[in-house]
């Protein structure tokens, strides 16, 4: 792999998601040149290995803007990129199994709905009535928006991907970062496995390596990635809509367009982040143990595949996007907690905002990298980190 | 036999009997290659291709629960079984006219986008024709099997001539293995442990602890599943008959060598009566005896080896060594074959019943690859086989491989006369003029042409175009189509095989239920994943 310039404008470390989004936001508000690197294949990482899920029910008002943007413009993706991703609208319902739970998701509720979405908390009955076949009294209710859905991430990559190409783009995939050259305080230029070229501007958009490649510009952070596992089973004809989300265990759940059941629990992993990490019996007999439990019709369905991917955690579970006020050039797209792809085309824009030196609408407070500088132990403010 | 009490069981609701011990693949109307299901997205005729279990062709609703496989479920008295996936029967299917009128098949990818308010009802059709068949209303009766625990001092994986033969000498060193077979038939080794019916669906990499040792698990027939601990495995879990891409291969008649053999154990007649048969080595000397006077020719796309050549001369049957095939006719069932000659020859056709493959093997390397061996890709058959030592040990210590999927070391030694270039082969035949689909993976009806779409738009190595056309996600699990489409690809992106890459062994080995895993979950609960 030849790079084909010397100088760049900005250099997007990622070729998820959220990098990719983020080098469209830019090339399209003219902020080319731009490379965009990753170390891996195309949606090796993360935005190849992801439920699907998008949901606009948080905890925080911002997120839920955020949310409600990415939602609008996955309804779009279709027609703006060329790629169907069938983005199906079968909402996203939250179990409780206790009236504490409940009430919980009640307040998240309350968030959600004075957004203008319209939630709904469900008692046991209605909760039943969406999924056909749930346990008796596994369930004390739950909340529901009819207007989160789940999408097929492959086509979406393709689809910026290919979107990004023709606005002139390089995207080098294969191509490592090694180190972030550094000149008064400001990046000057990037080191790749490929060589080194000047740029003034690098986007950490590394997912669940973001920690490394921040590490890679001097910069230590609170990002930790944690691993976390999925499985896909055999086709059946439909017979469930939303995706189902338990918070006690993270579990959560959906039928693809093609039938599958889809879904993941968290289990504890040990730390890490070698790529090609296998998946984990305890993850295989746990997932299948809840699911199996909680809709027992599904007990004769087949895994099909399990796989592994990487979340990139924060202390306080919101993303860290902006410029990094050590390093002048230095901007985080990353922290996504196995989210980025929810709120990537959102969330991008503040990225390439900050990167342009445009005003950004997003409360530093919440999603500065400032911020677990001087608060590096920050307690949960998004604990809603599933699915 | 004729004395002994007949099965009974229900067919779409009809009265059938079946013979103590059969499967429904011998048990349902159309000898061996009943038309139980249709295919998944273009609703085309299939029947039975590789009668191991892995591929979609015989799929059927048994007892409520979905994607059974006629050709692995042994009947019961009283037993339901209902058709898969067509309306108002896969035999009669109205939706079959999605083939007919689609014949460059339909882009998912980048279709059914316009105009966007016509999304929410494109979304409605195409999930309503997802899947199979439907799930049961209950729980299944068999989810109560209590899950079992073994500790055995060396565990054995199959139990054909490879897996005895390793048995045995462990037997001698004085250990004494747990052999674990997929078949039922009894397999007694002297001072062995032994299990039929049991399926090892997922071997992780050994925990790093001192006392390094495996656990397996494995489900049984019954619906139960168990977990065994060894500090030795030994692999002996054999190869298959591989593929072959041409126009028609998804045909009912066109089948692996491995189904044609276990047909012939049956009555005579269709679909054996005209065969053609793939392939110039010993696997195809091995279908010749089986099947002999009902072989119609033998076809190979390379060259055509001495056991092959004796038989046929002895038989009268005609060869046709380094010959294309192109084309598998009619629509309900084989026909005939359209065949070339290679190097820009004569095209022709051939009257038959059935193609049988059996040009290739392929070994099960599932287990390996999940074990964390490392591999070594043999241009000869075109597959990753283990690293071993002449003794067969592995790279991961402990692990051994025995018998033909341990590669040319474990097994026979390949025969150079007849092995098939599907390089060149390949190379020369997507030059060749196409009419209809060309079905690139045929549990998810991808084409040929899709592949070649990804490449030329940039997505090229085999975890991208997998990715990007659904090719190797389906039942089987990229078996039956990897093998073919890296080579394919190969030649798309002009780079070499390995350089393409593989599909990455995803867990398990083969699907399995929910509820035999479920069973198995407090084994694992102490465990924190490395």
């Amino acid at each position: 792999m030849i790079l084909r310039r010397d100088s760049y404008r900005t250099v997007v470390v990622g070729g998820g998601i959220v990098g990719l989004f983020t080098a469209y936001h830019l090339a399209r508000a003219g902020g080319g040149p731009i490379l965009v690197v990753d170390s891996g294949f195309l949606s090796s990482g993360a935005s190849g290995r992801n439920g699907g899920g998008v949901r606009q029910q948080w905890e925080t008002p911002s997120t839920v803007r955020l949310a409600r943007e990415a939602v609008h413009a996955y309804r779009r993706f279709g027609l703006e990129f060329g790629y169907n991703i069938w983005f199906r609208q079968g909402g996203y319902l939250f179990l409780a199994e206790t009236p504490a739970e409940l009430d919980r998701l009640r307040r998240v509720h309350d968030v959600v709905r004075a957004q203008g979405l319209p939630s709904r908390v469900l008692d046991a009955e209605g909760v039943a009535g969406l999924v056909d076949g749930i346990a008796p009294g596994a369930v004390v209710g739950g909340s529901y928006l009819r207007t989160d859905g789940t999408l097929y991430p492959f086509p979406a990559v393709w689809g910026v991907y290919e979107a990004v190409r023709s606005l002139g783009v390089e995207v080098a995939l294969g191509v490592e970062l090694l180190s972030v050259r550094q000149h008064e305080q400001r990046v000057a230029g990037v080191a790749t496995s490929a060589g080194a070229v000047e740029t003034p501007v690098v986007v950490n958009a590394a997912g669940g390596w973001s920690a490394e490649v921040s590490g890679r510009a001097g910069l230590p952070v609170s990002n930790v990635a944690s691993r976390h596992e999925i499985l896909a089973t055999e086709p059946a004809k439909p017979f469930l809509d939303p995706m189902v989300v338990r918070a006690s265990d993270g579990l959560y759940f959906s039928q693809s367009m093609r039938g599958e059941i889809v879904g993941g629990m968290t289990v504890p992993h040990a730390p890490g982040t070698a790529r090609g990490v296998p998946s984990s019996p305890r993850f295989l007999t746990s997932m299948a143990r809840a699911l199996t439990q909680l809709v027992p019709r599904l007990g004769s369905l087949r895994v099909l595949r399990s796989w592994t991917g990487y979340y990139d955690d924060t202390p306080d579970g919101l993303p860290v996007i902006g410029p990094d006020p050590r390093l002048a050039g230095f901007v985080h797209a990353n922290g996504f907690g196995g989210h980025g792809f929810m709120l990537a085309p959102s969330a991008t824009r503040r990225v390439a905002a900050s990167v342009l030196g445009e005003s950004v609408d997003l409360d530093p407070a919440e999603f500065s990298p400032a911020r677990f500088l001087t608060t590096p132990a920050r307690a949960p403010v998004e604990r809603l980190q599933l699915g | 036999m004729a004395e002994m009490p007949e099965r009974r069981f229900r067919y779409a609701g009809r009265l059938r009997k079946a013979r103590p011990g059969a499967t429904l693949l011998e048990s349902l109307p159309g000898a061996g290659l009943p038309n139980v299901v249709r295919s998944v997205r273009y609703h085309r005729p299939r029947a039975a291709f590789c009668g191991l279990g892995h591929c979609t062709g015989c799929l059927v609703r048994a007892n409520g629960v979905p994607n059974v496989r006629a050709c692995q479920f042994v009947v019961c008295d009283g037993d339901r079984v209902e058709p898969a996936n067509g309306w108002p029967s896969p035999r009669f299917d109205l939706l079959g006219i999605l083939d007919v009128l689609l014949p460059n098949g339909i882009d998912t990818l980048r279709g059914f986008r316009r105009p966007a308010w016509a999304a929410g009802a494109y979304q409605r059709v195409v999930r309503r024709l997802s899947g199979f068949s439907s799930l049961p209303r209950t729980a299944p009766r068999t989810a109560a099997i209590p899950p079992r625990s073994i500790d055995a001092d060396a565990v054995v994986v199959g139990a054909g001539p490879g897996g005895r033969a390793a048995a045995e000498r462990l037997v001698a060193r004085g250990v004494r293995p747990l052999v674990l077979d997929r078949s039922l038939a009894a397999f007694a080794i002297d001072g062995a442990d032994a299990i039929g019916g049991a399926t090892a669906v997922f071997l992780p990499p050994p925990r790093t602890s001192p006392t390094a040792s495996f656990t397996m698990l494995a489900t049984t027939d019954d619906g139960g599943a168990l977990t065994v601990r060894a500090p030795t495995v030994v692999l002996a879990p054999g190869s298959y008959d591989a593929s072959l891409l041409f126009e028609g291969n998804d045909r009912p008649g066109v089948m692996t060598a491995d189904l044609a053999i276990r047909l012939s154990r049956g009555p005579r007649g269709y679909p054996l009566r005209r065969a053609i048969v793939v392939g110039g080595g010993s696997r195809a000397a091995a279908v010749v005896d089986r099947i002999g006077s009902s072989v119609g020719a033998v076809v190979a796309p390379g060259e055509i080896g001495p056991e092959v050549a004796r038989r046929a001369s002895d038989l009268e049957i005609p060869l046709y060594p380094r010959t294309l095939l192109l084309r598998a006719n009619g629509r309900r069932h084989v026909r005939s074959v359209g065949l070339r000659t290679r190097g820009g020859g004569p095209r022709f056709s051939l009257d038959c019943d059935s193609i049988v493959l059996a040009h290739r093997r392929l070994p099960n390397a599932q287990l390996f690859f999940q074990a964390g061996a490392r591999t070594r890709w043999q241009p000869e058959p075109g597959a990753y086989f283990p690293e071993v030592t002449t003794d067969g040990t592995t790279t991961v210590p402990g692990l051994s491989a025995a018998g033909s999927a341990g590669g040319p070391a474990g097994g026979p030694a390949p025969d150079p006369s007849a092995a098939p270039e599907l390089a060149g082969y390949y190379r020369e035949l997507v030059r060749e003029p196409r009419r209809g689909k060309w079905i690139a993976c045929a549990c998810e009806d991808v084409l040929l042409s899709e592949l070649e779409q990804a490449v030329k738009r940039g997505f090229t190595g085999m975890e991208v175009v997998k990715r990007y056309t659904g090719l190797g996600t389906g039942l089987c699990q990229g078996r039956y189509c990897a093998p073919d489409a890296l080579l394919l690809l190969s030649i798309l992106e002009g780079r070499p095989a390995p350089a393409v890459g593989f599909i990455t062994q995803r867990p398990p080995v083969v699907p399995t239920r929910l509820d035999a895993l479920a069973s198995l979950h407090g084994e694992f609960l102490a465990e924190v994943v490395e």
